[in-house]
């Protein structure tokens, strides 16, 4: 068993699925909506990825860019469909659920009937390069993830910390009826935070063509695992994604290598349940008064 | 069908002999509630209700628990469960009749230059304070001097400026209660309303932020205080107006009716 390989799957894994479960936590405690459409906005960004290489240029960059930026239109389109709509609807929590599964089903549908089943694949975007480091090889795809997600995550977060309109995301993510008192707009904050979570879902379809192929479903596992990360990890709160998300892919890789691929989700979802069994509010949920309806 | 059962409208209209500053030619209208029904579903809590507050006024109003003040400001802010009624802040209507979606247009009625100061703490409990007053100053002017406005908040409340950097969730109810009301008169607002400002707090922590309210310089905006203990409003504001069951009933400016009544 080689413990350098298991090690940077880990983390590549993580990175991948931290930045989706921190997606799907932001939308959550700051709009209260689950959005299940994430699967979708997952494969429609790596659609557009594809198009932008096949269309425009092959280049690394662009390809990421084109990513990010048909992420967030894929977040703007469920804001439109399924936020703006039924937001100040009795049992938003539900009706919003349903709401994105159905733009998750009908999307993915329209994905496959407009490309195709067969799956496409991406150019390698940060090139072919490697480090030997000790007994492992560093890849240029893995420190690219990694370097990747970190960065946007970093830039995410801080645009949180210092702008206004990050202020505005925190506050409806920390006590939405005083936000509301205070003036910030509901729909358009939610605006903004489903523009940035569809960004941050469009760079992990990206970041993860790099290991596996783009298809019309291709979103539904890594959304799972996006929201069960989130879960576990105690939904609306950022650090805790973090932690679930390295201990998940330590998971996912240790699964893989030992046990085989094919029980990966089995071993992870035994794993969420022992941590929700141990800790119901996941592993740094907020107790306060945030968001429970 | 309003004039005829007119209890509540005959008393309320204000006597402008007795309340306001000023000259009764210059009164501008800040707040004008006419009609106005709130509640939350099948429950009515407001019943056809006029109020008129004026520039430069400070009104206190009192009443019971549960005897709708607190839904009347949530009904001037559209964050009731229903509503209807006209209100006009500073001469734009923005009432309407509705049936759902609370706080749906509340941003937008704060622009218009509403601030609630809620009751009990509505506060964000991991940001700091200062991030806090950031969260008040929300319409672009307001935003843009926020620097000043934040001087002039840490004037009133002069206990806050060691506290602007640490997570209000860890302050104690007063300092929570300073950072709440100072997130209020962050606002570019033209009417403040503060709802049971003493809530909760010590006796003596109570009345220095009352003390602190009545410190604020009003200007032209008008500010109504909710609240349950007349002996801290006494003196203090304007007139005193008291609601019952969802209803105002019967005025007074401070020096006359509230005062006779406790000497008896």
């Amino acid at each position: 068993m080689d413990l350098g390989f298991i090690l940077t799957n880990a983390v590549v894994l993580a990175c991948i699925y931290g930045t989706l479960a921190i997606g799907i936590s932001i939308t959550w405690s700051s709009l209260g909506l689950i959005n299940l459409a994430y699967g979708f906005i997952f494969a429609f960004a790596g659609y557009g990825a594809w198009l932008a290489a096949q269309y425009v240029l092959t280049n690394g960059a662009v390809v990421l860019a084109a990513g990010i930026l048909t992420g967030a239109l894929g977040g703007l389109i469920v804001c439109a469909l399924a936020f703006i709509p039924i937001h100040d609807k009795p049992n938003f929590t539900v009706r919003g659920l349903i709401a994105t599964l159905a733009i998750n089903l009908i999307g993915t549908q329209s994905l496959m009937w407009w490309f195709g089943p067969r799956s496409k694949s991406l150019p390698e975007v940060f090139g072919t390069w490697k480090i030997p480091l000790g007994n492992m090889v560093l890849t240029a795809d893995k420190v690219g993830n990694v370097v990747a997600s970190i960065a946007m995550l970093a830039i995410v977060l801080k645009w949180m910390r210092s702008s206004r309109r990050g202020l505005e995301i925190r506050a409806m993510m920390m006590n939405p009826h005083a936000a509301s008192i205070v003036g910030i707009g509901v729909r358009r904050t939610g605006f903004y935070v489903l523009a940035i979570t569809g960004g941050l879902a469009g760079l992990a379809s990206v970041l993860l063509s790099q290991t596996y192929y783009i298809a019309p479903f291709g979103g539904l596992t890594p959304m799972i695992k996006g929201v069960s990360i989130a879960l576990c990890g105690g939904l609306g709160s950022v650090s805790g994604a973090v932690i679930a998300a390295m201990v998940l892919g330590l998971n996912e890789a240790l699964t893989s290598v030992v046990l085989g691929g094919q029980y990966v989700l089995i071993t992870q979802f035994l794993l969420i349940i022992a941590v929700l069994l141990v800790r119901p509010r996941g592993i740094a949920g907020i107790l306060d008064k945030a968001r429970e309806a | 069908m309003m004039p005829a059962l007119g209890d509540a409208a005959a008393l309320v209209l204000p006597d402008r002999q007795v309340s306001g500053p000023g000259s009764a030619a210059a009164k501008k209208e800040v707040l004008n509630v006419k009609g106005l029904s709130a509640g939350y579903g099948p429950m009515r809590v407001i019943h056809d209700l006029d109020l008129i507050v004026y520039a430069g006024e400070r009104v206190g109003l009192v009443g019971l628990n549960g005897h709708g003040k607190s839904t009347l400001f949530y009904a001037i802010a559209g964050l009731t469960g229903w509503q209807r009624g006209s209100i006009r802040l500073n001469g734009t209507e923005v009432g309407r009749t509705r049936s759902q979606g609370p706080g749906r247009y509340t941003h937008l009625v704060v622009r218009r230059g509403l601030a609630l100061i809620p009751q009990g703490d509505e506060i964000f409990h991991g940001l700091t304070a200062e991030e806090h007053l950031d969260s008040g100053a929300f319409t672009p002017r307001a935003w843009r001097e926020r620097a000043e406005r934040k001087r002039k908040v840490l004037d009133i409340f002069p206990p806050l400026r060691k506290l602007l950097h640490i997570p209000v969730g860890r302050l104690s109810g007063g300092e929570r209660r300073m950072v709440s009301i100072g997130r209020g008169l962050m606002a570019e607002a033209s009417l403040f309303l503060v709802d049971e400002p003493s809530l909760g707090l010590a006796p003596k922590i109570g009345k220095g932020v009352m003390a602190a309210l009545m410190s604020v310089e009003l200007g032209d905006s008008a500010m109504v205080i909710a609240e349950q203990n007349i002996s801290l409003l006494q003196g203090r504001v304007d007139r005193i107006i008291g609601m019952h069951v969802g209803k105002l009933k019967g005025e007074a400016s401070v020096g006359l009716g509230f005062q006779t009544r406790r000497e008896a």
